[in-house]
């Protein structure tokens, strides 16, 4: 079920080396071998965003990687993102790949991960957004509105506009709504265009990247 | 004091015009005064569709101009006591007037009348703005399809923010048939989506069509399914509790005697 542990992504600002927290460095570097000997054609003076969540390697292992990475592949690394994930234990083989407690700093791992509450309907042509984390609305999100978050996006309330979840990269980051009829879902650089329709289902849902890099819509049981 | 409200939907063709129109008429037959005034500058329609296109002599432009005093350029309403219409000018644009010369005119207007109606231009870019400058409540006007309900959604947004509060919703061209099967947004739904207060449902008529050709407000045709909805919606502007009838099933002789059957059961 669980994504690769190294994966190579083109986005727009470049290449991003994205890396699984919670493994060695000897795993790394093995996963980073295997990745680009897939590759048709050698990537060489290219350089890379080196995205991780944490708990993330020790300074001297991010050197050593970087150093790897510049002498093996030729690859020159442009930046190291770092997620500030919660530190959680790895999620293991439950059904729902997410456990939100980790993301909405509900678990007692001490997390700084701010929450905004809206108490209001996000209406037609407006736009909120909140950068730091999470964004919990008590109302609706209506048709031509959109709601951007760091984090998670929560609307007690129907979803019927667009939602964008994990704006700075995070992959984790999950939509839940009482009702999920929304235009389009982007959870970091994932979209989903709504293939659901727009007639409610009468529960509430939840949107998270799952295991085959799709967003998967589930019936949403509990946190 | 009386109060100023803007009836404005965002969308065009929903009938802001005619609504405004028969609720000023409406208001002025059950006694209140009323001015009704047409804030869609270079494309005027609400003299006609009330009939009053021939007497106008000044316009708001005049006004602001300082042409001739705002008593003057009211046009009486012959057929009711205490209607008054202030016509837009037709030769002028939107961006002629400012959002203080509207808000100083309805101010004026509001101390001499019970209610002053303002009749918004679609859009929401400055006819809007100008027609809302001056408003205490607003009244939007929609009809159930989904691109009116987008565009009165976002009204409402922009008039929140404005702070023009409450809001007041008026269902317009409602067809109970269409809901019946299935091709027409029902009123829970449309009410689900906008969250304001109904302020009343105007059913689909045709003689509105008629109505606004000849000049006369369709409130003024008793019978008309559409005139008695408007004569409920002016009463409810006034405070009084008037019920909302339900369109969708209404009660004939055999659908009573059905539900007395099943309800033995």
């Amino acid at each position: 079920m669980a994504y690769p542990i190294v994966t190579l992504r083109a986005y727009q600002d470049g290449f991003h080396l994205i890396i699984r927290p919670h493994l060695s460095i000897a795993e790394i570097e093995e996963a980073i071998q295997k990745e680009l000997a897939r590759m048709n054609r050698p990537l060489s003076e290219v350089s890379v965003q080196i995205d991780m969540k944490t708990p993330v390697l020790t300074y001297s292992e991010l050197e050593e990687l970087k150093t790897r990475l510049k002498e093996t592949y030729n690859l020159q690394t442009r930046d190291i993102a770092i997620f500030d994930e919660p530190v959680a234990p790895p999620v293991v083989a439950a059904p729902a790949t997410h456990t939100i407690s980790q993301t909405m700093g509900l678990s007692d791992s001490g997390s700084s991960e701010q929450s905004r509450i809206l108490s209001q309907t996000v209406r037609s042509g407006q736009t909120e957004d909140f950068p730091p984390g999470s964004l919990i609305i008590y109302g609706d999100v209506n048709q031509g509105a959109e709601v951007r978050a760091g984090g998670d996006i929560i609307v007690l309330g129907a979803l019927r506009g667009s939602a964008h979840a994990g704006t700075k990269g995070r992959l984790s980051a999950v939509i839940i709504a009482m009702d999920l009829i929304p235009l389009r879902l982007q959870i970091g650089n994932y979209i989903n265009r709504s293939l659901l329709g727009q007639k409610s289902r009468g529960y509430p849902e939840i949107a998270y990247i799952g295991s085959k890099d799709l967003i998967v819509v589930e019936k949403f049981v509990k946190f | 004091m009386g109060k100023v409200i803007v009836v404005t939907s965002g969308k065009g063709g929903v009938g802001k015009t005619t609504s405004t129109a028969n609720l000023g008429s409406a208001l002025a037959l059950i006694g209140k005064t009323v001015a009704v005034v047409d804030a869609d500058v270079g494309l005027r329609n609400l003299d006609v569709v009330m009939g009053l296109e021939s007497r106008i002599v000044y316009t708001s432009m005049d006004v602001i101009e300082k042409q001739c005093e705002l008593q003057k350029a009211l046009v009486r309403d012959r057929r009711v006591e205490g209607l008054m219409l202030l016509a837009a000018s037709q030769k002028n644009n939107k961006d002629d007037i400012q959002p203080e010369h509207m808000k100083s005119i309805c101010e004026r207007l509001s101390v001499d009348y019970d209610f002053v109606l303002v009749d918004s231009p679609a859009g929401i870019e400055q006819g809007f703005q100008n027609a809302s400058a001056g408003a205490d409540e607003a009244l939007i006007v929609t009809t159930p399809d989904v691109s009116a309900l987008r565009d009165a959604d976002r009204m409402i947004g922009l008039l929140l923010n404005d702070g023009v509060e409450p809001i007041n919703l008026v269902l317009n061209r409602f067809s109970p048939e269409l809901v019946k099967s299935g091709d027409m947004v029902d009123v829970p739904d449309v009410l689900d989506l906008l969250s304001i207060d109904l302020l009343g449902i105007v059913p689909e008529d045709e003689g509105v069509i008629a109505s606004t050709n000849r000049g006369i407000p369709l409130v003024y045709s008793e019978n008309a399914p559409g005139a008695q909805a408007y004569r409920r919606i002016a009463r409810r502007i006034t405070g009084q509790q008037v019920p909302i009838p339900d369109f969708l099933h209404s009660k004939n002789f055999f659908s009573n005697i059905k539900e007395w059957f099943s309800r033995k059961k």
